[in-house]
């Protein structure tokens, strides 16, 4: 009654801005323009809030920012940067940012700068139903449950309020709230290669020689060179997420080796790169991430995201806390965070083959059909569609993968910080130049 | 001093500055920093040879080095063999000016389109199912793909060479157009034949042009990182790939030596290059 | 090849410069060679414009011949035909005894001294004097010595290692001529050779230019814009004007009887009256023409051939002109043998031994130009303004037909 009301006053013609002001002090809980979000958000304050992300481009999404600005009142100013960039802010310019978008595994180079806050847990209120191994390192006693590197669970926790130190069990103190992750692991074309991949070891298969490609990120792609040496039994490892001088030394050797048999096509760097390569046929089975095997698929053209038995390369990335961050923009920033992890990001990241990290929230979003195929690896009932009306699968096609929990429970070895970190960047060199 | 005596100074200060605070002082930081050390995710200030000695100690940058001086002797001598005569014949073959704009226009296309969508663009041309393998086996001149026509070392050369020819063509298309053609004409009228002109007249007056070409090739193709990494599909290694993946892995200090490093060696190519030919005529 | 038509033949005067003496006084042998040419219905078009029409030129072997005209006239395509630096339309060039109108410059025997020389900057004077003999591939020994005895005959012996950058313009045109010397051509051609340099040393460089084409014996071909240099250089001088031959004399012939009203234009200092024939009286040493000038009255002049009622000219030099006192109405020649006219002083230049004195035509508002010796003018005692009568002698009076 009140908004009819102040339409016609409106409509009357008298001075809108003056007025306008005065029914905002009048009325806290909003105005036609501006409907009152929730109970709990002093919007009176909080729309002044621009919250600034930093964040490495497959995260940051103009419609979840849109999203989340009407449904929270407050701006979102996002700027979207490599991994390195990324991180190199994090870490030399605390004051350039207030949420920090980044992988777990840059954590153990980012906290130690003390540029991010603990997240105090008592406020996240589904932090519960976040996926248990980010949270307790537990998945239903699935080999995750004792994956190498840098999992999420290690660096999650802090010791306290103020601390730089992780802490081995759960505390009320996180570093970051899970926004996305995946288990990678090799893409291939089927119709090129003619029949099922089913082992890393294939990468080093002569049969396709000139035909593979390997990611050139140091860090990552040492990683899937060591799941295809494990699997094809040229060498083993203490913890491939933490290599000794020794196994770099090996590792780069079998690499080379490959390298001078001419295993390689190419090696990529960018997501676009990998794409093009894939879609052009320059090669037929490499390291590729889950959005870029849906990009070749989309050009019409067959791509599958191979489950192997050896099980897969794990990485999460989520939001995290300057520690410049206080007051009412502090407030709004565990809004955000609560907001996240509410559900509709996770069915709109779902949709497009993404995992939320609290999947029984984002199921509330979701038609079961879509739920059944996502997360349950059930073939489809209906085309699956993406939230920008694209058909990703046809009826009847069932997820690469399998389900949620035969991905996941998978996962062997997570992205990782390397104690030698320095010695592998030069060993890389090495093979490079090779 | 008088406001007559301060004018000069004062009219160079805003250029000073510029230079001072966007070349000087950034060099002058890098090579600060190169002298720092770095533990895994942070720089430390301090004074170490460290990665000095990790550079001159290694075998890898050694071989990094040897390789881009290799690229960069080819890319010069494919960009000179081919802008020689390009710049040659729109300098002496085509007569009207209007026809040598649009002609020298046509050079600069390589720069018409971002450096990555026209790397990419290369993949249709020389992939495995390219244009080019798809006609060399439809010609029946080869049974299989050539594979070594992309990310090679031929690539590479080929990419630098495509984007750069153009540094090389431009100063050499300047000298030819400043060579008094009476000049051609006296050799002839002493009867020169057209490669003795070539040799006796052209050349030695095209040195100049060609020099600055050469400096701008050189210097180009001995910080290029991006055309090596697509074109050479990541297999292919040079000093500015090597910078920047040390950048990536936050490895400043390393960097910073290694960009020092750089700087000075590039800086004595040029020197070597103006020791041969004299530019200052050109200039 | 036999041509029973062909000009002067090299062979003829071979024997005359045998040994020519420089200024030193040492013997420089030099094998004059030497050899005439012949231009005949020679055409040059650019596209659809005609530079050369139809030009026929005869040069006498060892003659230093002036081609004379204003910019533009054709005078240095001319000389590029003849050096082969531009092919010509339709015609025949004949230099000595062979048609040459496909043969490359260097083969030719003609050499070309270019305007501003073209030296070659990068290489020092020596190396441009030897660049001729090094394309001519002859023996390192010969060259040496060849080059040596230029570099003693222009007199540069200690600027051999310079560059020509480092010279003056007259020690620059010295190594062009020594340049163009050293492979003895039969022919020198020389595009405008003195344009560069200042007047006096025009003047000094004139008379050195003269002095090597007696020394060598050999055809000088040049081409200038100066009638000065013209005159003081050339056996035959050829005064050419779009793309044509006006009148080909000595340059005494161009100097007294100008065959054409652009020639005495372009010689200078001619005062021209055009006017129409109305009687022709042929006599032994030509004809006496009577032209009428409108505003003018009749006039009587010295040519050879006219015909009545045709529109001509005719003209007078400024020295040639007697001046009289004014008031003087009476001349005291018989009309048969002067002509008078009226005009007023408007403007009295002092140029040192000559005074120049422009007046108007009281009848007709034409400019004319009187010159008379500074110390002849003093006499006169005239002023600015003043109406005076001036007369000339028929026989100074030149006929101009076109």
């Amino acid at each position: 009654m009140g908004k009819i009301t102040r339409r016609k006053i409106l409509q009357t013609g008298l001075a809108a801005g003056a007025f306008l002001a005065a029914t905002r002090c009048a009325a806290p809980k909003g105005t036609p323009n501006n409907p009152a979000p929730g109970p709990e958000v002093n919007t009176n304050q909080i729309k002044d809030v621009t919250l600034r992300f930093i964040g490495t481009g497959v995260s940051q999404v103009n419609e979840i920012r849109d999203k989340a600005e009407a449904d929270l009142g407050f701006k979102l100013d996002m700027r979207a940067l490599s991994t390195e960039e990324n991180n190199q802010i994090a870490i030399s310019q605390p004051g350039q940012y207030d949420i920090f978008d980044g992988e777990y595994f840059s954590l153990p180079l980012v906290i130690p700068s003390g540029n991010l806050q603990p997240i105090d847990i008592t406020r996240i209120k589904d932090f519960d139903k976040i996926v248990p191994f980010f949270t307790s390192g537990k998945f239903n006693g699935m080999p995750v449950e004792s994956s190498q590197g840098t999992a999420p669970y290690k660096v999650m926790y802090l010791t306290g309020p103020d601390s730089t130190e992780f802490s081995a069990t759960p505390t009320d103190w996180a570093t970051l709230i899970p926004f996305q992750y995946n288990a990678d692991t090799l893409g291939y074309r089927p119709d090129l290669v003619g029949r099922k991949i089913e082992t890393w070891a294939e990468l080093f298969n002569p049969e396709f020689k000139g035909k593979t490609s390997i990611l050139d990120i140091p860090q990552i792609g040492i990683m899937d060179a060591a799941m295809v040496a494990e699997a094809a039994g040229l060498m083993t490892f203490g913890d491939k997420g933490n290599m000794t001088k020794a196994e770099i030394d090996q590792i780069t050797d079998i690499l080379k080796d490959q390298k001078k048999a001419g295993q390689f096509r190419a090696f990529w760097k960018t997501f676009d790169e990998s794409v093009n390569l894939m879609a052009s046929g320059e090669v037929v089975l490499q390291s590729m991430w889950s959005p870029a095997v849906t990009a070749v698929k989309s050009k019409g053209i067959g791509c599958v995201y191979a489950p192997f038995k050896e099980g897969y390369r794990g990485w999460g990335g989520g939001v995290g806390l300057s520690k410049k961050l206080e007051g009412i923009a502090l407030d709004a920033a565990y809004d955000y965070m609560n907001w996240m992890l509410d559900g509709w990001v996770g069915a709109f990241l779902g949709r497009q083959g993404y995992y939320s990290a609290a999947p029984e929230n984002a199921k509330k979003f979701m038609s079961p059909e879509e739920w059944d195929f996502w997360y349950e690896g059930k073939s489809a009932a209906v085309d699956m569609i993406d939230p920008f009306g694209a058909t990703l699968e046809k009826a009847g096609s069932v997820r690469d993968g399998g389900s949620f929990k035969e991905r996941f429970g998978n996962i062997v070895v997570w992205n990782s910080t390397m104690n030698e970190n320095v010695y592998l960047v030069q060993k890389w060199q090495e093979f490079i130049a090779s | 001093m008088n406001w007559k005596s301060l004018q000069p100074y004062l009219l160079v200060t805003p250029q000073t500055l510029i230079f001072l605070v966007f070349l000087v002082f950034p060099i002058l930081l890098i090579g600060v920093v190169s002298f720092w050390g770095f533990n895994g995710y942070a720089m430390v200030p301090g004074f170490t040879w460290d990665n000095y000695i990790g550079v001159f100690t290694s075998e890898v940058a050694l071989k990094i080095y040897l390789n881009t001086f290799r690229y960069v002797g080819l890319v010069w001598v494919c960009s000179l063999a081919i802008a020689f005569p390009v710049a040659y014949f729109l300098a002496f073959h085509i007569d009207s000016l209007r026809w040598k704009v649009i002609l020298f226009l046509v050079c600069t296309i390589p720069f018409w389109t971002s450096n990555i969508i026209r790397n990419i663009a290369w993949v249709p041309l020389l992939g495995k199912e390219g244009l080019v393998n798809q006609i060399l086996q439809s010609l029946h001149l080869t049974q299989q793909p050539l594979e070594f026509l992309l990310y090679s070392d031929f690539a590479v050369v080929l990419g630098l060479v495509y984007l750069y020819t153009f540094f090389m063509i431009a100063p050499i298309f300047n000298s030819l157009m400043r060579i008094d053609r009476n000049l051609i004409t006296a050799a002839r009228d002493m009867g020169a034949s057209g490669f003795q002109v070539l040799k006796e007249v052209i050349l030695p007056l095209a040195a100049p042009g060609i020099a600055i070409g050469s400096i701008f090739v050189t210097t180009l193709v001995m910080g290029e990182f991006v055309t090596v990494r697509l074109m050479g599909g990541g297999q292919s290694a040079s000093i500015g790939k090597l910078i920047s993946t040390q950048i990536g892995s936050l490895q400043y200090p390393l960097a910073a030596a290694n960009a020092v490093i750089l700087l000075a060696v590039t800086l004595v190519m040029v020197a070597a290059i103006l020791q041969v030919v004299d530019i200052r005529q050109e200039l | 090849m036999l041509n029973p038509s062909a000009p002067t033949s090299s062979t003829a005067s071979r024997a005359e410069h045998a040994v020519a003496q420089d200024e030193g006084g040492a013997s420089v042998a030099i094998a004059p060679q030497t050899a005439g040419i012949s231009l005949r219905s020679v055409t040059k078009r650019y596209g659809s414009v005609l530079a050369i029409k139809q030009i026929n030129l005869e040069i006498a072997a060892g003659s230093y011949c002036c081609l004379l005209g204003p910019s533009g006239c054709g005078k240095t395509t001319t000389l590029r035909m003849i050096a082969g630096h531009e092919t010509i339309t339709s015609g025949e060039i004949w230099i000595g005894n062979s048609r040459v109108n496909a043969l490359p410059p260097a083969k030719r025997n003609t050499a070309m001294v270019f305007q501003n020389y073209a030296l070659f900057p990068h290489k020092t004077v020596r190396q441009n004097i030897d660049f001729g003999l090094k394309m001519r591939r002859i023996s390192p020994r010969e060259r040496a010595q060849r080059v040596d005895e230029m570099l003693d005959i222009v007199g540069l012996k200690e600027f051999a290692q310079r560059k020509p950058d480092k010279l003056s313009g007259g020690q620059q045109q010295r190594v062009a001529l020594a340049r163009a010397l050293v492979t003895r051509p039969q022919v020198l051609l020389l595009d405008e050779p003195l344009s560069a340099l200042d007047e006096n040393l025009r003047v000094k460089t004139r008379g050195e230019l003269r002095k090597l084409q007696r020394q060598f014996g050999m055809t000088f071909i040049q081409v200038t814009h100066a009638q000065d240099e013209a005159f003081s250089l050339s056996d035959q001088i050829v005064v050419m004007d779009h793309g044509q031959v006006d009148q080909v004399g000595t340059p005494q012939t161009i100097f007294n009887q100008p065959a054409s009203k652009f020639v005495a234009q372009f010689i200078g200092d001619n005062n021209i009256f055009s006017g129409t024939v109305v009687q022709v009286d042929p006599g032994e040493k030509g004809a006496m023409i009577q032209l009428d000038v409108a505003g003018l009255g009749r006039f009587r002049c010295t040519g050879q051939a006219a015909n009545v009622g045709m529109a001509a000219a005719f003209c007078v030099r400024a020295d040639q002109m007697t001046l009289h006192s004014p008031g003087h109405s009476e001349i005291k020649d018989d009309n048969a043998s002067s002509n008078q006219v009226s005009a007023r002083i408007t403007a009295v230049e002092f140029t040192g031994y000559v005074t120049r004195v422009s007046l108007m035509l009281e009848a007709t508002g034409q400019e004319i130009l009187y010159k008379a010796l500074t110390q002849d003018w003093g006499a006169h005692q005239l002023q600015e303004g003043q109406l005076i009568p001036l007369s000339w002698r028929v026989n100074d009076s030149i006929f101009l037909s076109h």
